[in-house]
């Protein structure tokens, strides 16, 4: 097992170098550079800028330079944002992030997990059908549309109510990520319903489940030790394509609710080609993704005892 | 000496909606299973052995199943057409079933000891703990060497043989009176298989054991069987003792089964095969299920329904040949031919 997640690990750091290069490439092809403003910048001022970012040394160097940095954990200093460091920018704003990202996975995967085993039980019968119809509805309606609806119908009801019930945007405590939480996981439990149902209704099929009547077990014993863990392993598989889902929606979610999560820094860092915050925020963003999926196997692995083997050898 | 019945099935009849139609899988079969003794149906794929056993068991889908007639009395005790909770108060405690296939019969998630532990704990009430010991045990007692440590395995971890011995072990945990046996078999190698067979043997008159195998093996039927049931097209078409069957069988079905049976004389380089294949059960043949195949067939065949004939004791057949009146020349071209048949056995 040891050796399986240290191979894991491996990759996964390869994996994050290609992201670094692809991004460090892809960023500077783009014209212009952080130094492009509206303002009217003189040649001297400029080259003085250039010297201080070292953007006036080849791009090669630069690069060899910029990752040199990052092994050693240190993103650089922000274009945009004066004299603060983009390591800073992380600290602080991931938490927030990573708050509203672990609520919705988890709203995601338990309202997928019960939607997905209600309407296999009710199947084709009226729970079924209506909920299967909100999931339709819940993978079609893009997460910013929902985002903006459901502001204006907090707005609402504040306002029938004659006081504050819920807020309609900012950050603090519960209240404020109840709503964001639940707009940015909806199309993934959407997606995870659909996906418990169908396995839910293969696994009721199949051949063990024959045998657990046979032996005379009750209805709910064999749904809860024989259905549901069998049922529940393809929802795990998705679990790590989910949380990037849920990341990268949070960047659209964030911006509408006003939270200030390390998405709204990454889309405003892109519109103002902030090379460094750029960097930081995808490498910081990729790694995050690499080792969920790598921690999504091993959990698989505990819940299915036939990966784990394979995966000892 | 009398025999007490474990077993008895009446008039049974299963049904399936499908897209097609209705499929009448199973149509009226009755039999007996005495205590202590083996019941084998026979028949080839698709003629209702495992759909007739498994309507007993309550594991039709229903829909699209439907048992529409019947009832199976497990020693005086209708099950037909319980609900679920009290059919359970049979189901694994009473009667039993293994199945064919016992690597996808076995839940891959769940230890192989915790599935043997299971039905105790439901039926015996007994703790987890004494459940794991007495599966410990039950896995002894089926000759799998090293129980504990087997126990804490996986079912992937168990060899096909080994995991059909636990399924086995699963089966008897709560000592039923009637062991269903779906072709237990059929998915292992034949050394395998015979030692399967030995422990069912042993186990049998271990717990005085009522068993109802099904197979497709005449080889498996005369190491294992007292009674024999043959099935053909959803109906038993021929029904007796074991010597019955084999040395007086009177059914050009069962004829034909036996002839079909590989023998391993030198001169004989292709296997007999009965031509043709079964009916449509979308809509069976008003007659007799076999007559578009048998070579003996008769114009009344196509037109009524075959009645039960009893040949001797508990040996029936349906059969129009067995008729009074039936012309003698048909029936001594099948007599014959069983007499070459049979003189090729021994």
């Amino acid at each position: 097992m040891l050796v399986y997640i240290l191979k894991r690990l491996g990759t996964g750091v390869i994996t994050i170098w290609f992201i670094a290069t692809a991004t460090f490439t892809g960023m500077h092809m783009v014209p212009g550079d952080p130094l492009t403003t509206e303002r009217g910048m003189t040649d001297n001022i400029r080259e003085n800028l250039e010297r201080q970012y070292g953007l006036d040394k080849p791009v090669i160097e630069q690069y060899f330079l910029y990752m040199g940095n990052m092994l050693q954990g240190d993103f650089g200093l922000s274009f945009t944002e004066e004299n603060r460091r983009v390591n800073d920018i992380i600290r602080e704003s991931f938490p927030v992030s990573a708050t509203l990202g672990v609520l919705s996975l988890f709203f995601a995967t338990m309202g997928g997990i019960l939607w997905g085993a209600l309407t296999a039980i009710y199947r084709n019968r009226l729970p079924d059908i209506i909920i299967m119809f909100l999931v339709v509805l819940g993978i079609s309606v893009p997460s910013f549309v929902l985002a903006g609806l459901s502001q204006f119908l907090i707005l609402n009801l504040n306002q029938t109510m004659g006081r504050s019930i819920l807020p309609v945007a900012g950050w603090g405590g519960f209240e404020y990520m109840l709503i964001p939480s639940l707009v940015l996981g909806l199309s993934t439990m959407a997606y995870l319903t659909r996906l418990m149902r169908s396995s839910m209704l293969e696994i009721a099929n199949s051949d063990f489940i024959r045998t657990a009547k046979s032996k005379g077990l009750s209805t709910q014993r064999i749904f809860i030790s024989h259905q549901l863990r069998n049922a529940i392993l393809p929802v795990i598989t998705v679990l790590g394509p989910s949380i990037a889902i849920i990341t990268t929606g949070s960047f659209v979610v964030e911006i509408v609710f006003a939270i200030p999560g390390l998405g709204r820094y990454f889309v405003q860092a892109v519109a103002q080609l902030d090379y460094t915050v750029i960097m930081g925020t995808t490498v910081f963003f990729g790694s995050f993704l690499v080792l969920m999926v790598i921690l999504v196997d091993i959990i698989y692995g505990f819940i299915d005892p036939r990966i784990r083997v394979q995966a000892a050898k | 000496m009398s025999k007490t019945l474990a077993l008895e099935v009446k008039n049974l009849s299963v049904e399936f909606d499908t897209y097609g139609g209705v499929v009448k899988a199973v149509r009226d079969v009755s039999f007996q299973l005495n205590k202590g003794e083996t019941l084998a149906i026979v028949g080839e794929s698709g003629c209702g052995k495992s759909v007739t056993v498994q309507s007993i068991m309550g594991l039709i889908p229903t829909p699209p199943g439907r048992i529409t007639s019947g009832s199976a009395k497990l020693d005086g005790e209708e099950m037909l057409g319980l609900p679920t909770k009290l059919l359970n108060q049979y189901r694994g405690k009473r009667i039993s079933m293994i199945f064919q296939d016992a690597m996808s019969a076995m839940n891959p998630t769940m230890t192989v000891g915790k599935q043997i532990a299971e039905t105790l704990v439901v039926h015996q009430n007994l703790s987890r703990r004494q459940a794991m010991k007495e599966a410990v045990d039950l896995l002894a007692r089926t000759k799998i060497p090293e129980p504990e440590q087997r126990a804490k395995q996986y079912p992937f971890e168990f060899s096909g043989g080994m995991l059909q011995r636990a399924m086995i072990a699963m089966s008897i945990a709560c000592k039923p009176e009637v062991l269903i046996a779906d072709e237990p078999t059929t998915a292992l190698d034949v050394t395998i298989q015979a030692q399967i067979l030995n422990l069912l043997q042993d186990l049998q008159k271990e717990y005085e054991l009522s068993i109802v195998l099904i197979t497709h093996d005449l080889g498996v039927v005369a190491k294992m069987a007292h009674q024999v049931a043959v099935m053909y097209a959803g109906q038993i078409v021929e029904m007796g003792e074991i010597d019955d069957i084999f040395y007086h069988s009177r059914h050009p079905y069962t004829a034909g089964l036996k002839a079909a049976m590989p023998s391993n004389k030198a001169h004989e380089q292709d296997l007999k095969v009965i031509e043709g294949s079964p009916p449509d059960l979308f809509s069976p043949p008003k007659g007799c299920g076999f007559c578009a195949r048998c070579d003996y067939a008769m114009s009344i065949c196509e037109q009524r329904p075959t009645p039960k004939f009893q040949i001797s004791g508990d040996h029936y057949a349906h059969c129009w040949l067995l008729h009074p009146e039936a012309p003698k020349s048909e029936r001594q071209k099948l007599d014959s031919f069983m007499k070459s048949e049979r003189s090729d056995v021994t």
